[in-house]
């Protein structure tokens, strides 16, 4: 009876845990929905006009998914305001957050905005693979 | 609701205080003020103002178009450097060295997203304002600048028999339904017809061969046939005054887009070899861009970029911490 009340707790914890989990990440959840969507279908009407690498777009995903979504909206709307004719643009990263993914799981984003580091790696690895 | 209201009031007041204020003046000269064409010279009034107001973007995108001339070289390298690799990454790469390239080189062909946002307000604003002169008109108010009289007015002025403020969907009283479906239909017809052209002339004449070979190309060609479809179906809803500040606008682009494929193509275009072609016939040289009298404002730092030779990537480890 004990041991079956534990496992009742245990569960009860795992699950709260893992809803507290999912509501908790629901606002950067449904910003990386919405921008995705906007990628997808808004920019492709305009096709590149933004002056930065990554674009602003593609800014704003990496900022939510990396920084979450209060702290990644700041950084996407401090972005936004820095976009306009006179500023010279060129590369500008998001800055590095404290979310760590495992092995071969960081988001599409993340390496698509830092190719040369992925790239690095890629290399890397192949070289590894030829010396094995 | 309140809080999309609030935002809009300023926008709404702007766009019908310049409308007004070309009213005035043009009634002032002479022209019948309660006549829906005068009102109709207005809303063009309020397209030249607020477009005159993009211009120096526009100078801006043709100094940089100037500037990439310049680069041409660099550019030439990079394109190399990653020629036959067409991965996702290695394109990205590319993109990353290319806007490192624009940077040092102060020169940007791209003039962000800014001048196109700006003028959204504005059409909403518009829009808004014509969409309610009527309930306006019922209610004994003015909107934004307009007093209820020159509401009234305006309500009461028609061109060809349709209200500019009348839609196809909305169509005027009993009796010049007609006219507001025909002239709807018509305006729609232009403002989509001149929309399509532009960004036709766009992809066929001044877009260089990467462009047009990259990924992206196809969205961008099933949009140009798409976009006419929404505006034509958004145009339903469109007051007739709406439909003719869209076409101006449109208008106004077109001009401007004429002038860049004439006068500063994007390099490696189409328009930049018939301007080759056009030089060469006339004995000129093949880059009017870096000589003649504009050459002092290229950038004097830009200039010996030849020997540099490979750039080392930009930025290995990227990430910059805060």
């Amino acid at each position: 009876m004990h041991e079956l009340g534990s496992a009742v707790v245990r569960f009860l914890v795992s699950t709260s845990r893992t809803i507290g989990s999912v509501l908790w990440d629901l606002p950067r959840n449904i910003l990386i929905l919405l921008l995705k969507a906007y990628r997808r279908i808004v920019s492709p009407l305009y096709g590149q006009v933004c002056r930065f690498f990554p674009s602003c777009s593609a800014y704003a995903l990496e900022a939510v998914t990396v920084h979450g979504a209060v702290k990644g909206s700041w950084l996407a709307a401090r972005r936004l305001a820095r976009c306009h004719p006179w500023n010279a643009g060129g590369v500008d990263h998001v800055p590095a957050g404290h979310r760590h993914w495992p092995e071969g799981r960081t988001p599409m984003i993340v390496v698509l905005n830092n190719p040369d580091q992925f790239l690095a790696a890629q290399a890397d690895e192949d070289g590894r693979r030829e010396a094995a | 609701m309140d809080f999309f209201e609030t935002i809009m009031f300023p926008f709404k007041w702007l766009v019908s205080v310049i409308m007004v204020g070309f009213h005035e003046g043009l009634s002032f000269i002479g022209l019948p003020p309660a006549n829906g064409w005068t009102w109709t010279l207005s809303i063009i009034g309020l397209v030249l103002v607020l477009r005159a107001a993009l211009i120096p973007v526009f100078v801006k995108q043709i100094k940089a178009q100037r500037g990439m001339q310049l680069l041409q070289p660099d550019l030439k390298k990079l394109q190399d450097k990653y020629k036959g690799k067409t991965d996702q990454l290695s394109r990205q790469a590319m993109a990353q060295e290319q806007m490192s390239l624009y940077k040092k080189h102060g020169t940007n062909p791209f003039s962000a997203c800014l001048p196109m946002l700006i003028q959204m307000p504005f059409f909403f604003a518009l829009f808004q304002v014509l969409s309610g002169i009527t309930a306006a008109k019922d209610k004994g108010q003015g909107i934004g600048a307009m007093s209820h009289a020159q509401v009234v007015q305006f309500d009461q002025s028609s061109i060809f028999g349709a209200p500019l403020s009348a839609s196809l969907l909305h169509g005027g009283a009993p009796g010049n339904e007609v006219a507001v479906w025909i002239l709807s239909i018509v305006m729609i017809l232009a403002m989509t017809a001149s929309q399509f052209i532009t960004q036709k002339q766009i992809m066929a004449k001044n877009m260089s061969e990467e462009a047009m070979a990259s990924p992206f190309m196809r969205q961008q060609k099933m949009m140009l046939y798409i976009l006419p479809i929404v505006f034509g179906v958004g145009g339903i809803n469109f007051p007739i005054g709406v439909l003719i500040y869209w076409t101006t606008t449109n208008l106004w682009t077109m001009g401007q887009q004429f002038f860049v494929i004439r006068r500063m193509p994007t390099p490696g275009s189409p328009a930049a070899k018939a301007l080759a072609e056009r030089r060469a016939a006339k004995g000129l040289p093949v880059l009017p861009i870096l000589g003649g009298k504009k050459a002092e404002e290229t950038p004097a730092e830009a200039e010996p970029e030849k020997p540099k030779g490979q750039r080392v990537q930009p930025q290995r480890k990227n990430r910059k911490k805060k």
